[in-house]
């Protein structure tokens, strides 16, 4: 029932918008005149509803309630890329009319193979920050409806193909702006609510941290997958009819609800350690809980703020600025927009700390925002609730999704495997499908852990193709090309170790689970290095200087349209 | 309307489609004419000196308050409103200063484009 009352309508306006938007714009010259009106506001509004996926409206509150207060590090890093992008990226990027990475290489570099490779790290960097979406949309819809979870992530996929099939990106920069507008209020409304609803008694808990290690009442968990825990005491849990007395060690089998009766003790996840305790509560992040928590934040605002600016699917949506200039205000203003809606989420997560706590156990902590309106009110009030945070958790999720698999689709029908807009269409369902089967297997990885992954890609090999291509006039394509690789395989290397579990333990632990603190300053050596052994062609000076020249008559979308049609 | 000839209309990502598949293999040599030139590159010098302040304010704020929350763990014992300060000094205090940030490097570097 949920799904129909929250999800439907979010998928209905979105193509309504799309639709209604160009009935609108009939002719050529509405459009062009659209295109060239898209107020820096309206766009911003678009680059922000574009950016906040799942793991801003769901992963960040679920990160607080596992892994402590220092979580809120991830939406400082995510605003703190914009000013990175604005200061190095957005207007020169405009300037180039460059709507992707790969066609910036091209225009800038003039190289084929450049283009192809960068081809490739949009896919990594896309299934990166695909897959957690997908998983993360299956995951809440089957908490709400208790559903499987493949049913949950099916479900998510075929929406997404069937949005874009019916062409609800076509007026993307509104639908995009109103998905922004959607999700700050679906996210603001409820945090408020819970706030004054909940009373002063768990408010008071809420910045007063203990440690989870009792059943305050009878807690039902769901086990989506297998699970191992660890008993501390003989604890009689009631697994559907039957009771059963369980110490030591108890693999749970997927799909087992159990219920854990009041002021048991909380049983052990291997590995994990238990929300609340004395390392919760501090500001900072631990990472793969290797007891460096200064070098772990380090490297993880550093990965945010300079992989941002390398996100595919951002930097497409800068080409709606009508020029350089307008580009630049749109990044400014996404800052101010970004600030606004984080400020919400470290409210979901402290909260959440203390109504369901008991999500840590079954690894479905990203479900804690949807969960809580149902822990604080049992009337109609909290189903309304759900229902709306389930609406806006699925518009995170569309907005960010619709926009990814258009620029992995395009990536591979024309920068890959060059074909028509046929392929095109095609490669949309083979990328959704890719990606709900890639995503069945991920439940257990947090959506704030893998898009973090996705960033520390980009920074490794976008962000200094598009720092050194901007403002290093001595570039070549072997080193660009070399920079990029080296960037690609060191950071999606170490992704790989944490992935299969490599044993590493204290500082080198963290520089394998976020390699961006290495692998960014090596792929810009590498792209140095190597360009100084060799010598940029006569034109490199004239190709990096026009990006800096703030006269874009020539380069709008209007006259490159009027040139295409002469 | 003279010469009217009737265009598709489409979104970015299907126009970026058709453009793609017409400019593939048409890629020419970028040229600026020496006023241009003599312009952007003006344009470049000063917008990378701008550059610099913003970027070392950005990475001293966001590496220097995780330093700040190491070397005072008593700033999560002092409390304003009930709420530990360190936990406020992460939650609010980073959005306004990256507003400003943004909205203070925006009109330096607007204006470095006007002064001409």
């Amino acid at each position: 029932m949920i799904i129909a009352f929250a999800v439907a309508p979010v998928v209905l306006v979105t193509l309504l918008i799309g639709l209604r938007g160009v009935a609108a714009m009939r002719s050529t010259s509405d459009f062009l005149v659209a295109s060239r009106q898209v107020s820096p506001l309206l766009n911003s509004a678009a680059v922000a509803g574009e950016y906040l996926s799942a793991a801003s409206f769901l992963g960040v509150a679920g990160l607080v309630v596992k892994d402590g207060i220092g979580s809120l590090w991830y939406p400082v890093g995510f605003t703190a890329g914009y000013i990175a992008m604005l200061v190095l990226v957005a207007a020169p990027m405009r300037r180039s009319g460059a709507l992707t990475v790969p066609d910036f290489a091209e225009a800038r570099l003039a190289s084929p193979a450049l283009r192809r490779t960068t081809a490739v790290v949009i896919l990594v960097i896309g299934g990166l920050y695909l897959v957690p979406q997908f998983r993360t949309a299956g995951l809440v819809l089957s908490v709400v409806s208790e559903t499987p979870y493949w049913v949950g992530v099916v479900i998510a996929g075929t929406g997404v193909a069937i949005t874009l099939a019916l062409g609800g990106m076509r007026a993307a920069t509104y639908v995009q702006a109103f998905q922004f507008v959607l999700k700050l209020v679906l996210f603001i409304v409820p945090a408020i609510w819970l706030l004054v609803q909940v009373g002063p008694a768990v408010r008071h808990e809420a910045v007063h941290p203990v440690e989870f290690t009792e059943f305050h009442r009878d807690t039902r968990v769901v086990f989506r997958v297998g699970t191992a825990l660890e008993f501390t005491e003989p604890t009689p849990v009631r697994v559907g009819r039957e009771t059963q007395v369980r110490t030591g060690h108890w693999e749970v089998p997927a799909g087992t609800a159990v219920v854990f009766p009041e002021g048991a003790a909380v049983p052990d996840v291997s590995g994990e350690a238990r929300p609340g305790g004395d390392e919760w509560e501090r500001p900072l992040l631990d990472l793969a809980d290797a007891g460096h928590p200064l070098l772990s934040t380090w490297a993880l605002v550093v990965a945010l703020a300079l992989g941002t600016m390398g996100l595919p699917h951002v930097i497409m949506r800068f080409h709606t600025s009508p020029d350089g200039r307008a580009a630049r205000r749109t990044a400014a203003i996404t800052v101010g927009l970004l600030s606004v809606f984080y400020l919400f989420p470290g409210i979901y997560g402290v909260l959440g700390r203390v109504l369901v706590p008991q999500l840590y156990l079954s690894g479905a902590t990203d479900t804690a925002v949807v969960a809580l309106p149902a822990q604080v009110d049992t009337g109609w009030p909290g189903a309304t609730f759900t229902a709306l945070l389930t609406g806006g958790a699925f518009a995170a999720f569309l907005a960010t999704s619709l926009g990814l698999v258009l620029v992995v689709s395009g990536a591979i029908s024309h920068d890959l495997l060059p074909g028509g807009l046929g392929r095109l269409r095609v490669t949309v369902l083979a990328v959704s499908a890719v990606v709900v089967l890639l995503a069945l297997s991920a439940i257990r990885l947090d959506a704030g852990v893998l898009v973090t992954w996705g960033f520390t890609v980009a920074a490794s090999t976008f962000c200094p193709l598009l720092v050194l291509g901007i403002w290093w006039s001595r570039l070549t394509v072997a080193g660009a090309m070399s920079g990029v690789l080296v960037g690609l395989f060191a950071s999606s290397g170490a992704i790989v170790c944490t992935l299969l579990g490599v044993p590493v333990s204290g500082w080198p632990a963290i520089l394998v689970a976020q390699p961006a603190p290495w692998s960014v300053p090596l792929a810009f050596a590498t792209m140095i290095v190597v360009s100084l052994r060799g010598r940029p062609p006569s034109w490199s000076r004239t190709a990096m200087l026009r990006l800096h020249l703030n006269e874009d008559r020539v380069e709008t979308p209007a006259a490159r349209l009027r040139a295409l049609r002469g | 309307m003279p010469g009217h000839k009737r265009v598709a209309v489409m979104s970015p990502q299907t126009r970026l489609a058709h453009s793609r598949r017409r400019l593939r293999g048409r890629w020419r040599v970028p040229k600026l004419d020496p006023v241009g030139a003599e312009r952007a590159a003006e344009l470049y010098r000063r917008q990378r000196t701008l550059a610099v302040a913003p970027l070392v304010v950005l990475f001293v704020g966001i590496l220097g308050l995780p330093l700040v929350f190491a070397l005072f763990p008593g700033l999560d014992e002092l409390r304003v409103l009930g709420v530990p300060v360190s936990w406020l000094a992460l939650a609010l205090l980073p959005y306004p200063a990256l507003t400003a940030l943004a909205a203070w490097h925006l009109r330096r570097a607007e204006d470095a484009e006007d002064l001409e």
